[in-house]
């Protein structure tokens, strides 16, 4: 159980999106797959099939934006960064997910106590 | 909230513009490709190894751009986007079939446009006046006994001045009453010439009861139409612009209207018409009613106004009590709306029209429905694939209908087109001369309205919905009916599987229904016609061909009495004098006017009797060439000459009908007769052809002549409204300018007004009869044509459906001949069967034109005879075409051929 892959929840993607362009600046997208995988202690899978749309979607509401520049290597990518409705979005989100996540803790710890 | 806004603005837009975002992705998804490579390439793999793992981690590109499209954009619309698509790339791959889908669609949902638009413009919009829908008009029922023409007669929207005064002192349920006459008159005073103007006096009230606010200065208060301070006027938009290029400092001045100072008041704005059944608005003045003597009983146009919260049905019973009491001569009263009293001398023939179109428009429908069918039938392997590789049944239909939709829409944007210049062309048929004197009875309501509003468009995409889902329909429900396994084994569709027979059959039961509603319209439009054709050829009494006819406006006061004789006189035997004339007359009247009835009181005694016979004697006095002008037959003795003058003695000419009725088995010439209240005896000294002096479809009445010399006190308020006719040899409007010529001569300040060519008039009489038969006859040729169309397109599937038995027969030794007889045989089958049944439905339905029909009946064996032989002819080539193919059928060919 522990070994099989952290399903995401519906809504997480973005949020985790969002953190990350926030504390490492504008990303491309293969940089941030790589920055999500590494910060997921578990094996956490993830291709641009599903990065792509969250990418769209918060694009579309705003909240980060896409703009067409070069790597250190000469290559050309798209860099993502947050934008002021996205780091509102995210605050939002991460204190929405905190309250979530304290609930659900004191709900499966409680039967044990 | 915004970003979900946001997105789903972004997500409708992605779905409109599917591609914009595809390249971007693209680059990016490449972009992703690249870096992992790089990455793979540091850590030391080649760059062919690096080059695939990067491929493998990353994945189906396609799959992430559907993914990514789905996220991007609307699921739904993509959907609908891709039927549509897949249907517009598959009609296109067949244009032949499209074009004659969309282009007969096209008609159908043109001709209900069309029809609507009338209908809406007719029939449905409120008057453009305030809360019209409270305007209200009055219509009487005068039983035989009190009606001074010994018939029943039924008064729309006027009332006598008797009635209209005790309305308004009495009836609490109408809170305004009002009237209007008309007026014509003379403008003169400014340094331009005179000009002749027409308007109308109306009561304050009816102002009121408008509630149309002037463009400049103001409308009639109460106090206007108190006598001596009721020399007002208002002027309409068209009449300032012309008379007075549109000073805006007009309010305040003063014109000479008949030689009388009119301060002006008002200007109404461009828009604002009434009365609203008759044209020539262009100036309003107040109407003071006079209360006395005979005067009261004088019938006046009126508009009346609910009271806030009555009913009609309130109003018309409060009236009714309060009319019986003032006469009770057994008269019935009604109230109607203002806007259904204008349309109903045209609601029959609206809803005949929307009846036909709605034929027109199933007979499309049903001809669409069968080329999807045939086409269905063709493409069922293709749908037997689609259903093989996944493809759900409701998506399958979805995808028919989609298909019909199409087709509809793009038919309803060709509809609009045939629309717009239908309707200019229906405009241009309705327009009838904008005359006062001729206009009553021939004018079409509301023309101006008439067009594609927003209400029309409207309507015609609704149309065009519901026809593709009905045409679609077909089709689709037999999709169900397609074993996909069948198909696939099958291929091409033959006769002889359960599907082809199922699919005959329900084909040609639609060609069936098609042939007998085409038929249905056929006859109605053969009825339709038929009685114009005999309303036209009814000889007239006269000869209304190279004759001109127009009036002189004279200014007020100049003339008087006898005066006026000689002016006539004067202008007829100048007249005469100009080159290609061959002579020229004057009369009050001329026939098609409809102005005012005279009656003889024609006798035989000199005693008056106390009951006038009926019908009435119609009588007018004219000048003596007048029988020559109007090329009205003298059958005994003679016409009148110049030498009938007073001091001579006094003659009449009669004509045909009155001497049938008082002097049946005699001679009536040189017989002494008596006219209206005079005791000195009248000799007849000729009888003329029966003329038919206002309408063509009535019989003509006893008529008595009189030359008007002889008579000069006849009529004396008709004198100043002669109308002059001249005969010419070649067109008679080239008489015009000398006429203008002519009166520059005799008097400067006399204006010709009213020219107009007497078969113009003729013509304009029966302006709503030919709109309807030429309208009704356009939607039948229609029919008549998908009709054809349709047996065409049925014969030569099914022809092309049984090549092999065909071949067969003809292997087995058929000659051409016999195959022809076999295809042309089913083809009259069905012919006949639809013939029949459309003769059964027409002589049901044609009751709907019977108001519309003159001398022959709704069931006229000739029409119905003659329709159904051209239907029969027309059905026969139809399918002789596709027969003459099939005898050209190759054996060996034929039966390779599955």
């Amino acid at each position: 159980m522990s070994n099989s892959p952290v399903q995401l929840l519906q809504g997480t993607l973005d949020m985790i999106v969002l953190q990350a362009l926030s504390s490492m600046g504008a990303l491309h997208s293969y940089a941030l797959a790589k920055r999500l995988e590494q910060v997921a202690d578990e094996p956490f899978q993830l291709n641009q099939g599903t990065l792509y749309p969250a990418l769209v979607r918060l694009e579309q509401r705003g909240h980060i934006k896409g703009t067409w520049r070069t790597t250190e290597n000469g290559r050309d990518a798209k860099f993502y960064a947050i934008t002021k409705s996205g780091l509102r979005a995210l605050e939002g989100e991460a204190a929405r997910w905190r309250r979530l996540a304290g609930l659900i803790d004191k709900l499966l710890v409680r039967p044990s106590s | 909230m915004i970003a979900a806004l946001r997105r789903l603005a972004l997500r409708t837009l992605n779905a409109i513009r599917p591609y914009a975002r595809e390249a971007d992705l693209e680059r990016e998804l490449l972009s992703h490709v690249a870096l992992v490579e790089d990455e793979h390439r540091m850590r030391g793999l080649s760059a062919d190894e690096a080059r695939l793992a990067a491929r493998r981690a990353v994945g189906s590109s396609a799959y992430a751009k559907d993914l990514h499209r789905d996220a991007r954009s609307l699921g739904y619309i993509d959907d609908v986007r891709r039927d549509v698509q897949y249907a517009v790339r598959s009609l296109r791959r067949s244009p032949g079939f499209a074009l004659v889908a969309i282009l007969t669609l096209a008609l159908g949902i043109g001709a209900n446009a069309a029809i609507f638009s009338v209908v809406h413009a007719v029939l449905l919009k409120p008057l453009p006046y305030m809360e019209s829908d409270r305007l209200v008009r009055l219509v009487s029922n005068v039983p035989a006994a009190a009606a001074e023409t010994a018939k029943p007669s039924r008064f729309t929207g006027s009332m006598t001045v008797a009635e209209l005064l005790e309305l308004r002192a009495r009836a609490n349920t109408l809170s305004q009453i009002g009237a209007y006459v008309p007026v014509i008159t003379t403008m003169t005073d400014r340094d331009a010439e005179a000009a002749r103007l027409e308007g109308w006096r109306v009561q304050p009230a009816v102002f009121q009861m408008l509630g149309v606010a002037p463009l400049l200065g103001r409308v009639f208060n109460a106090q206007d139409a108190a006598r001596g301070a009721d020399m007002v006027v208002i002027l309409s938009y068209e009449t300032w612009q012309r008379y007075f290029g549109g000073d805006r400092q007009i309010v305040g001045k003063t014109i000479l209207l008949g030689e009388k100072g009119y301060s002006i008041i008002g200007v109404m704005p461009r828009a604002f018409e009434f009365p609203f059944e008759l044209a020539n608005r262009q100036f309003w003045t107040p109407l003071v009613l006079t209360v006395t003597g005979d005067a009261v009983r004088i019938r006046v146009p009126m508009l009346g106004q609910l009271a806030k919260g009555a009913s009609t049905l309130a109003a018309e019973r409060e009236v009714g009590a309060i009319l019986r009491n003032l006469h009770d001569n057994g008269t019935t009263y009604e109230l109607v709306r203002a806007r259904d009293e204008l349309a109903e001398p045209v609601r029959p023939a609206l809803l005949m029209l929307v009846v036909a179109v709605g034929l027109v428009l199933l007979i499309a429908c049903v001809n669409v429905a069968n080329l999807l069918l045939a086409r269905t039938a063709t493409r069922q392997r293709e749908i037997a694939i689609r259903a093989a590789l996944g493809a759900g049944r409701s998506r399958l239909t979805r995808q028919l209908l989609t298909e019909s939709l199409v087709l509809a829409l793009l038919g309803a944007v060709g509809g609009i087109a045939l629309a717009v210049g239908g309707i200019r062309i229906l405009r241009s048929l309705a327009t009838t001369l904008s005359r006062m004197d001729v206009g009553t009875l021939t004018s079409f309501p509301r023309l101006e309205e008439i067009g594609i509003d927003a209400p029309v468009l409207a309507f015609t995409i609704v149309a065009a919905i519901v026809t593709g889902a009905l045409c679609g329909l077909v089709p689709a429900v037999d999709l169900s009916r397609v074993d996909e396994m069948d198909a696939l084994r099958e291929g091409p569709v033959s006769a002889f599987s359960s599907v082809g027979l199922i699919h005959r059959a329900r084909t040609e039961g639609l060609v069936v229904a098609e042939i007998a509603l085409a038929m249905m319209l056929l006859v109605g439009g053969g009825l339709l016609i038929h009685s114009f054709v005999r309303l036209v050829s009814v000889p007239l009494g006269y000869d209304p061909s190279h004759v001109l006819t127009f009036q002189v406006a004279m200014p007020a006061g100049h003339y008087k009495g006898a005066q006026i004789q000689t002016f006539a006189e004067d202008l007829v035997e100048r007249l005469r004098q100009v080159p290609r004339v061959q002579t020229a007359a004057y009369a009050p009247l001329v026939p098609m006017v409809n102005l005012l009835e005279h009656t003889a009181g024609f006798r035989r005694t000199p005693e008056v009797p106390r009951t006038a016979p009926s019908p009435r004697e119609d009588f007018r006095g004219v000048s003596y060439d007048y029988f020559k002008v109007m090329g009205i037959r003298v059958v005994a003795g003679r016409g009148f000459n110049e030498n009938d003058r007073p001091g001579q003695p006094r003659v009449v000419v009669i004509n045909r009908a009155l001497a049938r009725r008082d002097f049946a088995g005699e001679n009536p010439i040189g017989q002494m007769v008596y006219l209206q209240g005079q005791t000195e005896p009248w000799q007849i000294v000729g009888i003329v052809d029966d003329v038919r002096q206002v309408v063509l479809d009535k019989e003509p009445t006893p008529q008595v002549f009189v030359e008007s010399r002889q008579w000069p006190g006849m009529a004396p308020g008709l004198r100043f409204l002669q109308y002059y006719t001249v005969r010419s040899v070649g067109d008679p409007m080239s008489v015009v300018p000398h006429v203008r010529d002519l009166l520059r001569q005799l008097d400067p300040q006399a204006a010709v007004y009213h020219v107009a060519l007497m078969e113009q008039l003729v013509s304009n009489s029966i302006s709503r009869r030919r709109l309807y038969a030429v309208l009704v006859g356009v939607f039948a040729g229609v029919a008549l044509g998908l009709a054809a169309i349709g047996i065409y397109g049925v014969m030569t599937y099914s022809v092309a459906q049984r090549t092999r038995e065909i071949g067969i027969r003809m292997a087995l030794g058929a000659q051409r001949v016999q195959v022809l007889a076999l295809v042309l045989r089913d083809g009259l089958i069905l012919t006949t069967v639809g013939i029949a049944l459309g003769l059964v439905g027409a002589a049901i339905t044609t009751r709907l034109v019977q108001g519309m029909l003159f001398g022959i009946t709704p069931l006229d064996p000739t029409t119905f005879i003659a329709v159904s032989l051209m239907f029969g002819l027309v059905a026969t080539v139809a399918s002789y075409v596709p027969a003459r193919r099939a005898t050209n059928v190759d054996p060996v060919i034929a039966l390779r051929c599955e």
